[in-house]
């Protein structure tokens, strides 16, 4: 139970980090720790492929795609933020916290404990089984990426 | 074969790129039209006896083995993808002539169709995961297409759509991640029998709340809809048509509707609220359209104040509300793309979108003129064209439900609509011709073509009103009104 809100704690405070932190590296490497922290909860919580994709895919390769483009791009111009910048956040952030504790204090009363099911050995069934559809949709979604990309980054016409 | 509605315009658009290096123009035009055309034949003809009795569930099997694809069709969908296909049609014949000078055009029509897939997903979708993925699905393509013309006001449209519509999508998974949480399920058989079971009202409300804020955003909603008279001015004139036309219906209202009446069952709080959002879009959107000076800006805040209606109606709860509520959803959308799409024939011919700077263009442009007069007549719900009947469908559902002032207030709006409407008439096609235009013709064919076609059906629509309702909007209106029960058993698999 510490370890676990330990853990918790460490992904929240992670996250603000990658979001307040001004530098972009700091900021790329901030995420990459919340979500390898996240990656090891889902581990514990008995939802290894969830883990195992967590931190590969989000922890390992955008991290890498982000740190990429940061090294791609130049720094010559400073973007200025407004000042009242932080303090919406806070605000934000602990209107987001007083809410998430009234509703879950409410919800988790409610909620029927549901059957853990066991992932050993289903995840292909699931996949190729359960959500087919959803391998559709992935297809649907990498088509429109691909061609958002082509279109976006055409040699301009001259369309007036 | 429902999964066609999916799969064709995915596999097309797929191998439009590859022919576009062939071909320039000639087979992007072909193939992009012909799916789109033999789409809406195919939901026209086979629809109907396809949901004859009961929604129609998609069975397939692959190599001897059955595969989970799930997907089903009843009235309601059935009803969106005549939409969907009949406004695709009307944007790919607008567009042989009007993308000529974008260029890239497979990949322009490599978009359309992934779009279109994604909105048929959505509304063919059986499960909220699967809601959310089309949404996307459709969402990346409509944002590249936004920005398709690569100048300064398209790119900033497109991200401020973008950045919207990522809160959107967040609050959406939100909700749909409480779901899931209390029933452990994401089909929305199984989600309405396991929040029957559980009696959960605060869970139901929560996720409610979150739906509202999401689809509300998708749908532009009033108080979520900073985004869209950005946005879909500044997509090309077919994309806009879109957008206006289908996109926010499909994304927002279909989406939204399809989770409330059928999945958590409309209470009398929720038909509340929805009511109490679509006046206030029908009203405050009618105040801002009234003050633009930008044709496109103007048909955009058009948009809202009537999903306004649409969501008006359909949050009355009553089969009447709903019939009217889904026959306005289906007339605007012929109607507004109709309007946008004559927005463009305009702007191709005298490079601006400023009403002020018009005049005059019925004498040059008969049919642009003729085709608008239609539109814009239709959406102020004027008889004998299709918008009058829903409109008053609507009202009179608001009477009978013993909501005399909103009634009131819809009329209100309706005469603020057919004003702003009359000044897009005066300021662009009546009064002396402005000089500048002396050398102004009307647009090419398939640019008329398609904008007569939309013309003929508000009229044919509003004529064989009757018919229309009794044969496509009520089977719609009907899955609607059997709230959760038209889901939990039929869609049980």
């Amino acid at each position: 139970m510490i370890v676990q809100t330990a853990l918790l704690i460490g992904l929240v405070l992670f996250s603000v980090l990658a979001i307040v932190l001004r530098d972009l590296l700091r900021a790329a490497i901030a995420l990459a720790v919340a979500s390898v922290l996240l990656g090891i909860i889902f581990f514990r919580m008995g939802a290894p492929y969830a883990g195992v994709f967590e931190i590969s895919v989000v922890a390992g390769l955008i991290t890498v795609l982000f740190i990429l483009t940061i090294a791609l791009t130049n720094k010559a111009e400073e973007v200025r933020e407004s000042r009242n910048l932080g303090w919406v956040f806070v605000l934000f952030f602990l209107a987001f916290i007083i809410i998430d504790v009234l509703v879950m204090r409410g919800l988790l009363q409610k909620i029927p404990a549901l059957p853990s099911v066991a992932e050993d050995g289903t995840f292909r069934d699931v996949l190729w089984k359960g959500r087919t559809m959803d391998l559709v949709g992935q297809i649907a979604v990498i088509l429109a990426g691909v061609f958002a990309v082509l279109a976006l980054f055409r040699k301009r016409d001259n369309h007036d | 074969m429902i999964i066609l509605f999916v799969a064709l315009p995915l596999v097309v658009a797929g191998i439009l790129p590859l022919v576009g290096r062939v071909s320039r123009r000639v087979v992007p035009d072909l193939a992009a039209n012909a799916t789109l055309l033999f789409l809406f034949v195919y939901a026209i003809a086979v629809g109907r006896p396809l949901i004859a009795d009961g929604p129609a569930l998609q069975h397939l099997s692959w190599l001897g083995e059955a595969v989970n694809l799930r997907l089903a069709l009843d009235g309601f969908s059935l009803l969106m993808l005549v939409a969907v296909s009949l406004v695709g049609l009307a944007a790919g014949l607008f567009s042989v002539d009007y993308m000529e000078r974008y260029g890239a055009k497979a990949n322009f029509y490599a978009l359309l169709l992934v779009m279109t897939a994604g909105m048929n997903g959505l509304v063919l979708s059986t499960d909220l995961f699967g809601v959310y993925l089309f949404l996307e699905v459709a969402a990346i393509a409509s944002y590249a297409l936004v920005a398709f013309g690569l100048k300064h006001d398209e790119l900033e449209a497109a991200f401020k759509y973008l950045m919207l519509s990522v809160v959107a999508s967040a609050f959406i998974l939100v909700g749909i991640a409480v779901l899931f949480g209390m029933t452990g399920s994401l089909g929305f058989a199984e989600v309405a029998a396991g929040l029957r079971e559980l009696g959960a009202g605060s869970v139901v409300g929560f996720a409610a709340a979150l739906f509202i804020l999401g689809f509300g955003l998708k749908a532009a909603l009033i108080p979520f809809h900073a985004w869209l008279p950005d946005a879909h001015p500044s997509a090309p004139a077919p994309i806009s048509a879109i957008l206006s036309g289908l996109l926010i219906k499909v994304s927002g209202v279909y989406a939204l509707t399809r989770i409330f009446f059928n999945v958590f069952g409309l209470t009398p709080a929720l038909s509340a609220v929805l009511m109490i959002l679509g006046t206030v879009s029908v009203v405050v959107a009618a105040f801002l359209a009234l003050g633009q000076r930008d044709i496109k800006r103007m048909l955009a805040y058009s948009s809202i104040s009537q999903v306004g209606y649409v969501i008006l109606g359909i949050g009355i709860g009553t089969p009447l509300g709903i019939a009217g509520g889904l026959f306005h959803l289906f007339n605007h959308a012929l109607a507004k793309a109709l309007l946008f799409l004559n927005s463009g024939s305009i702007q191709q011919a005298t490079g601006t979108r400023n009403l002020d700077e018009m005049g005059g263009l019925a004498k040059r442009m008969p049919f642009t003129a003729a085709t608008t007069l239609i539109g814009s007549l239709s959406i102020a719900g004027v008889p004998p064209l299709n918008g009058f009947w829903s409109k008053l469908i609507i009202i009179i559902a608001l009477i009978q439900a013993g909501h005399p002032v909103l009634a009131v207030i819809a009329v209100l709006a309706s005469v603020l609509t057919l004003w702003y409407y009359l000044v897009i008439q005066r300021k662009a096609f009546f009064g002396q011709l402005n000089e500048k235009w002396a050398a102004v013709r009307e647009a090419p064919f398939w640019m008329t073509a398609s904008t007569v076609l939309l013309g003929l059906l508000c009229i044919v629509v509003g004529i064989l009103f009757s018919l229309a309702v009794k044969s496509w909007i009520l089977p719609a209106a009907d899955v609607l009104a059997d709230g959760v029960h038209s889901v939990i058993q039929p869609w049980g698999f």
